[in-house]
């Protein structure tokens, strides 16, 4: 490019900017951020008890994921080749993260026994953070909007209920009731003290389920809250000018909700992980 | 002030002051992390492991004030 050119270009943002300072916004617009996550029923069903069984947004983008992680693990294992092409690599590299990566790093034993649960568990929370990045019309008349079943607290006390439950399974089925429970306790600590522990011991068996759901909701709905407050603000300003800023820094935060989805769905396999290890290596 | 200002202004509060625990917890994990890589590039892997791990757990001191901050706009009304 001869240097005259750059000139030119640089007179054309300039100018790009001040007519965008210069043209007021458009007519003012509100975008209710709570109203982002309630769940409204598409499709109304009748409730069994208290269980209401209507289908609503977070039931959608459930089916939505599993779809997705269905239909690639088809395609993958119809297609499998000794040269992989980009795809299979890319799935490969996947697969290898969470078998290596999170099961063999933390587990010492029960491995292959439990890579299939943690396995399905990354790639579920993986797929459900991911789709949520997507634009999809399931918002308010059908707008498309953000949302994401683990944005939603059912979905991850429920998640986090099948590591607690596999948890106390795998130590149960390996050293039996008496032996499992009876680990809690150290065997050299005084009398008093002892039963004190297996106190502390259980409240934070307990509080390892409060904390392996509310990080992956809390962290799902903060991320979608602050996108959806960047696009609000650019209506709150109405100024082309700044909405053209916002939309910069509204990238940037898409980008960072993208690590943060992938961070999240590594943090809970591994957690679960180390959990159902520590569960089967407790005795020694 | 009618009590509603009062949770929000609560909330606002439990966010702001609940983040900086762990941030400070965040930087020196990760801080000390980089450090140990730095001298020992061999077992990064899994130093890498145990830092996300650690992560999980500091980020998720933060995330309670988050939801007791979600609580008291949305629910203590």
């Amino acid at each position: 490019m001869k240097k005259g050119m750059k000139w030119v270009w640089l007179v054309v943002v300039l100018a790009a900017l001040v007519g965008l300072f210069l043209i007021p916004g458009g007519a003012k617009e509100t975008l209710n951020v709570a109203g982002e996550f309630d769940l409204q029923p598409i499709l109304k069903l009748p409730s069994i008890g208290p269980v209401d069984l209507s289908v609503n947004k977070a039931v959608v983008y459930l089916w939505l994921a599993t779809a997705v992680i269905i239909v690639i693990a088809i395609i993958i294992a119809r297609n499998l080749k000794p040269e992989p092409g980009r795809f299979q690599a890319a799935m490969e590299g996947m697969y290898s993260l969470a078998r290596d990566g999170i099961a063999r790093s933390v587990m010492r034993s029960g491995v292959n026994a439990w890579f299939p649960y943690i396995g399905a568990v990354f790639f579920f929370v993986l797929i459900n953070n991911l789709i949520g990045l997507i634009p999809l019309p399931f918002g308010e008349h059908h707008q498309f909007s953000f949302y994401t079943a683990t944005a939603n607290l059912y979905v991850t006390v429920t998640l986090a209920l099948f590591t607690f439950v596999f948890t106390h399974y795998a130590g149960i089925s390996k050293y039996g009731l008496r032996r499992y429970v009876g680990g809690w306790m150290p065997s050299g600590a005084p009398p008093v003290l002892r039963e004190f522990i297996f106190v502390i011991h259980a409240v934070s068996e307990f509080f390892r389920l409060v904390s392996l759901s509310v990080r992956l909701f809390a962290n799902m709905v903060a991320g979608h809250a602050i996108l959806a407050v960047f696009f609000a603000m650019a209506l709150i300003f109405q100024s082309y000018l700044i909405a053209v800023a916002l939309q910069g820094a509204s990238v940037l935060i898409y980008l960072f909700e993208i690590f943060v989805a992938v961070i999240q769905a590594f943090i809970f396999a591994i957690l679960s992980a180390v959990y159902i290890g520590g569960a089967l290596d407790s005795q020694h | 002030m009618n009590p509603h200002a009062y949770a929000e202004l609560g909330a606002g509060l439990a966010m702001g002051l609940g983040a900086v625990g762990p941030g400070i917890g965040l930087g020196i994990l990760i801080g000390k992390a980089l450090e140990s890589i730095a001298r020992q590039p061999e077992v990064a892997g899994d130093i890498r492991t145990n830092m996300f791990i650690g992560i999980g757990v500091t980020e998720a001191v933060a995330l309670y004030a988050f939801v007791v901050a979600l609580i008291l706009v949305f629910v203590a009304k």
